[in-house]
């Protein structure tokens, strides 16, 4: 059940994200690109397979030792949020940089007034 | 004990950066660290190579965690060939950089993520784990995204929004498809991948999944190394970021992408072959290999025309630069195309491009730096502010044209090596009877012309004609027309004195096919 469940909140994330990254509006693509990343890193999760117990051995015996959900998308996917953090941080700043260089956030107008290197 | 050599490249970069950072109120010492760190590391780098020599594979398991449950370095002849090429290419643009950005730009951070960009290509190139590929990516491309708005003006915010932007979502997907291949093949390990790909039934492998991940894998890959169509992003990114940044993007980072191509897919996912063959139009046979290569061959052949045919109408010197690189990585994807289609002429295939890709590294960063130092001297590249430069300035003049006579092709620089085993590639491909060698010839004859002519261009717009009032007050910097001359020297070495470089790339090219020993050599207690 819960694969199911995942995988539509998958989709509908992927699907918020996407069109995020569409609108003219830089925030909103920076948004856009981080949901698509937390997706992605969902995603990952759910890749371990998830019909174990947690992967943790506590004290005594373990219930069910042969059923244990997969750790090691777990750490992959801390090691993708920490570099998600960094990125996001640089995007958001980037953003402040073009508002304060072009007076706009608006991709369209941004078009127009880029020009030439 | 001789693999801990294997590790020595990183660390070098990595102390670089770190000391750069912390000295950056001592403007002196810290240009002097960098340089030492940039020359320590090319000395580093010597001496994988000998010991690569020595012993053909070398691996490092970090912390002593064995493959394929740590962390695996592994340093062959195909990753010390691109490591080779990414030494010299960030000595000269490391030297280029201390005498070419201004006072301030380089204590504010420049050094530092100069030699993190090194760290992140030198991780890459040596990694033998998928997701930890990954993770230099990004290492690599967040330092790319702050020196591409380095100068932070409103062209330059502009670049680097849709550069941080696409790289930002190719990440996402490279993440999807890390985790879709350890969900279908079970490891992150390329060894074990590889191993577990060529026995399918015994790990209980589903190949077709694996096809289609590794095909959003290779779109990733693609966008990295700037192929058509994922190459709208190089024309600005290239003119926004510090000439010296320029030079390494498109020497060394652009060819990240072609060695990942060449080591993913010719030495990890060739193992695997489809059970009922590919049933697509167009398609044949049954190895993983020969869905890419006509992938690739269209991806060549729209990058040559498409990029030969930007850079004729470009109005500056690094526009046509720029599309001259996508141009010139068509080039090196083209002879990878043939190889993956046609398994006789594999290995030539692969040293091939490799060689063009050590061509087009050396000769595209040495002409951004040649444009960069214009840039400082006159104030612009664009060609209506040029002219005259030849008779102002014929030391640089000299290197430019050296630089473009080996993007050409014309004998004896290394650049006509690389045309002619490309000619040689398809040639016989078409002897063994490779469909599509023609096709081949006829790209690879239309794209050397297209070369001829945007070069022919610059120079008579830039280098001939009468001199501009900002060409005949403009005074040169020795230190950059001399890094200049130096990698044009490097082109004329390479040239004349091919046979070890030929050598080095045969050597590659077998390391990258020869997946028996790369998994022995990581995973040495499952080989029987």
């Amino acid at each position: 059940m819960t694969q199911f469940v995942l995988a539509g909140v998958l989709g509908l994330l992927f699907t918020v994200g996407t069109f995020l990254v569409l609108r003219r509006d830089i925030v909103r693509v920076v948004w856009g690109v981080t949901i698509i990343a937390q997706s992605a890193n969902v995603y990952l999760v759910t890749m371990g397979g998830l019909s174990g117990t947690v992967p943790i051995v506590g004290h005594g015996p373990p219930a069910n030792p042969g059923s244990v959900t997969d750790p090691l998308v777990q750490a992959l996917v801390l090691t993708a949020i920490v570099i998600g953090f960094g990125t996001t941080a640089f995007a958001l700043v980037l953003t402040y940089r073009v508002y304060e260089e072009h007076g706009t956030i608006d991709l369209d107008e941004l078009g127009e007034t880029g020009g030439e290197v | 004990m001789a693999a801990q050599v294997v590790i020595a490249p990183l660390l070098v970069a990595l102390v670089t950066a770190v000391l750069t950072l912390l000295l950056r109120r001592f403007s002196r010492a810290q240009r002097a660290v960098s340089l030492a760190g940039a020359l320590g590391y090319a000395a580093s780098v010597a001496l994988l190579v000998a010991a690569v020599a020595d012993q053909s594979i070398l691996v490092y398991q970090l912390s002593g965690w064995r493959a394929p449950f740590g962390i695996t370095l592994v340093a062959d002849a195909l990753s010390v060939f691109m490591l080779g090429l990414t030494a010299v290419v960030s000595l000269a643009a490391a030297v280029f950089s201390a005498g070419y950005m201004s006072e301030y730009g380089q204590q504010l951070s420049y050094h530092a993520l100069y030699h993190l960009l090194v760290v992140g290509v030198t991780g890459s190139f040596l990694t033998g784990d998928i997701f930890n590929l990954f993770v230099w990516f990004e290492v690599m491309l967040l330092s790319s995204y702050v020196l591409v708005v380095f100068y932070s003006g409103p062209e330059h915010t502009r670049a680097a929004l849709q550069y941080t932007v696409l790289n930002l979502i190719g990440s996402a997907v490279m993440l999807l498809a890390i985790g879709g291949l350890y969900s279908t093949t079970g490891t992150l390990n390329m060894a074990d991948m590889a191993r577990r790909l060529a026995n399918p039934a015994e790990f209980g492998i589903d190949p077709v999944p694996v096809l289609g991940i590794a095909a959003i894998l290779f779109a990733v890959f693609a966008l990295k190394a700037g192929i058509v169509p994922f190459q709208f992003w190089v024309p600005a990114a290239y003119r926004a970021a510090p000439a010296p940044v320029s030079a390494m993007l498109a020497g060394v980072t652009k060819k990240v992408g072609i060695y990942a191509i060449i080591r993913l897919y010719f030495t990890v996912f060739a193992a695997a072959s489809l059970p009922a063959g590919l049933s697509l139009p167009g398609f044949g046979g049954d190895s993983f290999l020969a869905f890419f290569g006509p992938i690739m061959f269209v991806m060549a052949a729209a990058s040559i025309v498409l990029g030969g045919v930007g850079a004729v109408s470009r109005v500056d010197l690094d526009g046509v630069l720029a599309y001259s690189s996508i141009g010139q990585i068509g080039f090196v994807v083209l002879p990878l195309a043939i190889a993956a289609t046609v398994p006789e002429v594999r290995e030539l295939g692969i040293a091939a491009a490799l060689i063009y890709a050590l061509n087009h590294g050396l000769a595209k960063s040495m002409l951004f730096l040649a444009s960069g130092t214009v840039r400082e001297a006159v104030g612009s590249v664009r060609f209506e502010y040029l002219g005259g430069l030849a008779r102002r300035t014929p030391i640089l003049s000299i290197g430019f044209f050296v630089g473009a006579l080996a993007l050409v092709g014309i004998p004896p620089l290394s650049g006509f090596f690389g045309k002619l085993l490309v000619f040689q590639t398809a040639a016989d491909a078409g002897a063994v009877g490779g469909q599509g060698a023609t096709i081949a010839l006829a790209l690879a004859l239309g794209g050397a012309i297209l070369t001829v002519a945007y070069f022919s261009r610059a120079w008579n717009e830039g280098f001939w004609g009468t001199q501009s009032e900002a060409v005949r007050t403009a005074t040169y910097s020795p230190t950059l027309v001399a890094v200049v001359i130096a990698l044009a020297a490097a082109l004329v070495i390479v040239g004349i004195g091919f046979d070890p470089v030929l050598r080095a790339a045969n050597a590659a090219a077998s390391a990258a096919v020869d997946r028996g020993t790369y998994v022995d050599s990581v995973l040495p207690e499952v080989s029987p």
